[in-house]
């Protein structure tokens, strides 16, 4: 069924994708405002308008706002990440007249009381605090750092300590008229109540919202920094993660990249799957992480091994990146890495959610609804020369983050310095 | 409440010669396949000695079979588009594939010789111990999994609950092949093993595939008798646990059996009341009032003998006592009033949304029939929605208020170290 589309008064575009199966509706308004618009000195400024649009807006209040959802049985989830602000409505179809109208409310006429802002403030920066309890989360922002340094894509949209706990609510209205200036879409996907228009207005009137559907324009860049970064903790297990930045989804190499990382990272038939655990035993967790970006995305290889093979582990693991530069794919491990490449397709396409989910991702990134139909046609064009080419434009100089305890991390440490991929070029300029 | 029904078809249950139970539910639009082998070998059939077994064998059957060389699975079921996974419950163990329709026939075939007819090689065996080890070790690293694993132990002394699934790290490195295909051979059997089928299935020849096939060869086995419920002990505990940033107050209670299923529907909406959304008692007063908490979940896990609510607070070491009073506090003031009927049905609309939104994937509505046929619980997809309406603020208050007194809980606090 091809989705229905109309603009808001103020300009952004609706798309409405109906779908049979249970009365249900998705609703997704991604706004391009994410956590890499966050100003100089107030890291984390997004995510947190993201938490207290939720905490009161038009006619009601906090409390009354979550008891008109949550006495509806809906979920509501306003958050961001790097790239975008997204309100995530969910609800039966019944509900959905009584439901939508809150998400321009929330856009336009949030109440950002100071004593909620300070309330989600606070549970931001406990977050933050417990976050740290995590390896891989401690060796993920140390990668992080390595690969963009203090630029856009520096810092966890959950923002810093220190600028978080600078901001209230007077930068939070600062940033609020500014939320549609650089595009935002809204999807819909299952049954909602027909017509649908009138739904989408606010609950007090007041300007049209403006914005526009997002153009194609690259995000942020990468800042390459130190190769090798430590982060000592009194663990079982080292933690490491390997990784370089790439391209924007969309653009030339992206799917060549996409390709590459069905190949090591998709499924237990994968590549990085096979040659750590299967043949080595070396990890339990092994894969790639390379999510969608505007900007340079990151390219990821992530594994965790006990601190006694800590070498071996490493070696192995820098081995398998140095093959990606040298080594074309063979034609039956192409045609596996398309075989998942449609099969990752086909299941992320299972519920409303997911379909609202993967065309908001597309739309606000300047591509066509049909963006991913259209890839999976041309993927089976590419040959193992041009995943090769990709590799080698892209993942030629990675960063290697490592976190565990300290004997581990001077072993690991030392086989990355016996490595041919530590003396690789360094950043190239991108 | 409105009473959209929840789906317009109904799973349907037959039998194979031999007492296997196959369940299935055609959801023609749905774009995957979901096929799920689900087991009674969840860790509460290991005996003394097999501490971890029943999770290790989730790992080797994918190590191949009789007829499926290492790999050789995942290579074709992948290959096909598809992928799998599996897990190791308490009571149960299940094995799914998820894939295109095209490829559902054959991924079929796979499944059931990978999961009924294992190799258990000595070489991947001991490879695979390892990987079990490293699964071991990464958890262990993770301060909250330790803190969760503590209190199961203390408040489940002497129960299959109260052990970690994972096993024993000493136990692990002594397990040999022969005791696994032991303890295989005991615990996959017609009575103990179904399976649940959703999705597009037109393209399936279900019939004839299952009869030539190893799910009609599996034989009966004398009835194993049953598991001792749970018998939860009270008490209160106290640690320090390092590479902990913020403290924990857990509590645990004992509920009714899966089996219950009328009671346990009414502990989902107690839970829900209680816990999910802002307006929920605990949030609102916790987190959104006394500002004690970063977050608080109440989370009901439906076990087959007994079931647990287990608690979870977020908070400052300096306030874990006001923290615990505070829910206390929430817990008398419910003691002492059933809730508001707009409370209720919040909490319904809730729970039956919930459901609702959970039968929109082929891989949860296989999981979830699929553990109903295993278990013997009804298959009318209807069922939860009908039993929700049944509880009314004056029957959760009676029936379901005492069951959640604190002093009938396992309390343990979690200190940073």
């Amino acid at each position: 069924m091809s989705p229905e589309r109309f603009a808001m008064p103020g300009g952004c575009p609706v798309w409405v994708q109906r779908r049979p199966g249970p009365e249900i509706v998705s609703a997704k308004l991604l706004i391009r405002a994410g956590s890499s618009g966050d100003p100089v000195g107030g890291r984390g400024l997004t995510q947190l308008l993201a938490g207290v649009l939720s905490r009161g807006c038009g006619p009601l209040n906090g409390e009354a706002l979550a008891e008109l959802v949550e006495s509806r049985g809906a979920g509501l989830r306003c958050e961001a990440n790097e790239d975008g602000l997204l309100i995530s409505l969910k609800c039966a179809s019944a509900d959905s007249a009584a439901l939508l109208p809150l998400l321009l409310t929330m856009v336009q006429r949030p109440w950002l009381q100071p004593d909620q802002v300070e309330l989600e403030r606070h549970l931001n920066l406990q977050a933050l605090q417990r976050q740290r309890e995590d390896p891989f989360q401690l060796a993920h922002d140390q990668l992080r750092f390595q690969l963009y340094g203090s630029g856009p894509y520096g810092h966890d949209p959950l923002g810093v300590e220190e600028d978080l706990e600078q901001l209230g609510p007077a930068q939070l209205a600062q940033r609020l008229p500014d939320l549609g200036r650089e595009g935002a879409v809204l999807v819909i996907c299952g049954q909602p109540s027909a017509p649908l228009e009138p739904l989408l207005e606010p609950l007090e009137t007041c300007e049209p919202w403006a914005s526009f559907a997002p153009p194609r324009c690259d995000g942020p860049g990468g800042t390459p920094g130190e190769r090798l970064g430590l982060v000592s903790d009194d663990t079982e297990q080292l933690v490491l993660m390997l990784g370089a930045t790439t391209v924007p989804l969309g653009a030339t190499d992206a799917l060549a990249l996409r390709l590459l990382h069905c190949h090591l990272g998709v499924g237990m038939s994968s590549r990085l799957f096979v040659a750590l655990r299967e043949q080595h035993g070396l990890a339990y967790d092994v894969g790639v992480h390379a999510p969608a970006r505007r900007g340079a995305a990151p390219f990821v290889f992530h594994l965790s091994s006990s601190a006694e093979r800590a070498a071996e582990a490493t070696t192995r693991l820098l081995d398998e990146w140095q093959r990606l530069l040298e080594v074309p794919l063979a034609s039956a491990e192409l045609a596996l890495a398309r075989a998942k490449f449609r099969g990752q397709e086909a299941l992320g396409r299972q519920t409303c959610s997911q379909i609202a989910d993967r065309h908001a991702l597309i739309l606000s990134h300047g591509l066509d609804w049909d963006y991913a139909d259209g890839a999976l046609a041309q993927s089976s064009d590419l040959t193992p020369a041009d995943l090769l080419g990709a590799a080698q434009r892209w993942l030629g100089a990675p960063a290697l983050s490592l976190c565990g305890p300290a004997q581990a991390l001077e072993a690991a440490a030392s086989s990355w310095r016996r490595h041919p991929l530590s003396s690789g070029p360094l950043g190239v300029d991108r | 409440m409105p009473t959209a029904e929840a789906t317009a078809a109904q799973p349907t249950l037959r039998r194979l010669a031999n007492g296997v139970q196959v369940v299935k539910l055609e959801m023609a639009d749905a774009p995957v396949v979901c096929l799920d082998f689900w087991s009674k070998a969840g860790s509460r059939r290991e005996q003394p000695g097999e501490s971890g077994l029943a999770h290790f064998l989730e790992h080797m059957v994918f190590k191949g079979s009789r007829s499926l060389g290492p790999g050789e699975f995942d290579h074709r079921v992948e290959s096909l588009g598809g992928n799998s996974n599996a897990a190791t419950g308490f009571d149960d163990v299940h094995y799914h594939v998820l894939i295109p329709p095209e490829g559902a026939a054959e991924a079929l075939d796979l499944l059931l010789q990978l999961v009924l007819e294992p190799r258990l090689d000595a070489d991947d065996f001991a490879m695979e111990r390892q990987v079990v080890l490293e699964e071991l070790s990464q958890s262990e690293d993770q301060p909250d999994e330790v803190v969760f694993q503590t209190l199961l132990n203390l408040a489940c002394p002497g129960h299959a609950y109260g052990r970690a699934i994972l096993g024993e790290r000493a136990a692990l490195e002594r397990h040999r092949p022969e005791a696994m295909a032991t303890f295989h051979r005991r615990n996959y059997h017609s009575e103990s093993c179904c399976l649940a089928l959703a999705g597009p299935l037109g393209h399936l020849d279900l019939e004839e595939r299952l009869a030539g096939g190893p799910l009609a060869d599996l034989v009966s086995a004398p009835a194993q008798e049953r598991a001792p419920d749970l018998r939860l002990s009270s008490g209160r505990h106290r640690l320090e646990v390092p590479r902990l940033e913020a403290a924990r107050l857990l509590m645990a209670w004992q509920l009714p059996a899966a089996r219950d299923h009328e009671a346990v529907m009414g502990g989902d909406l107690l839970t829900t009341l209680l816990a999910e959304g802002r307006r929920s008692r605990l949030v609102a007063r916790l987190r959104e009032e006394w500002r004690l908490v970063e977050s608080i979940d109440l989370d009901l896990n439906v076990l087959e003998a007994g079931s647990l609510a287990l608690l979870e607070a977020v908070c400052e070491p300096e306030q874990v006592e006001q923290v615990e009073q505070g829910i206390r506090r929430v817990w008398q003031e419910l003691a002492d009033q059933p809730p508001e009927p707009s409370e209720v049905q919040r909490a319904q609309r809730l729970v039956a949304n919930g459901y609702r939104f959970s039968l929109e994937s082929s891989a949860s509505v296989a999981g979830l029939i699929g553990s109903h046929a295993l278990w013997g619980r009804p298959l009318d997809l209807e069922h939860p929605l009908e039993t929700i309406e049944r509880w009314s603020a004056e029957r959760l208050h009676a029936e379901w208020v005492p069951r959640l007194d604190p002093e009938r809980a396992f309390t343990l606090v979690a200190l940073p170290a």
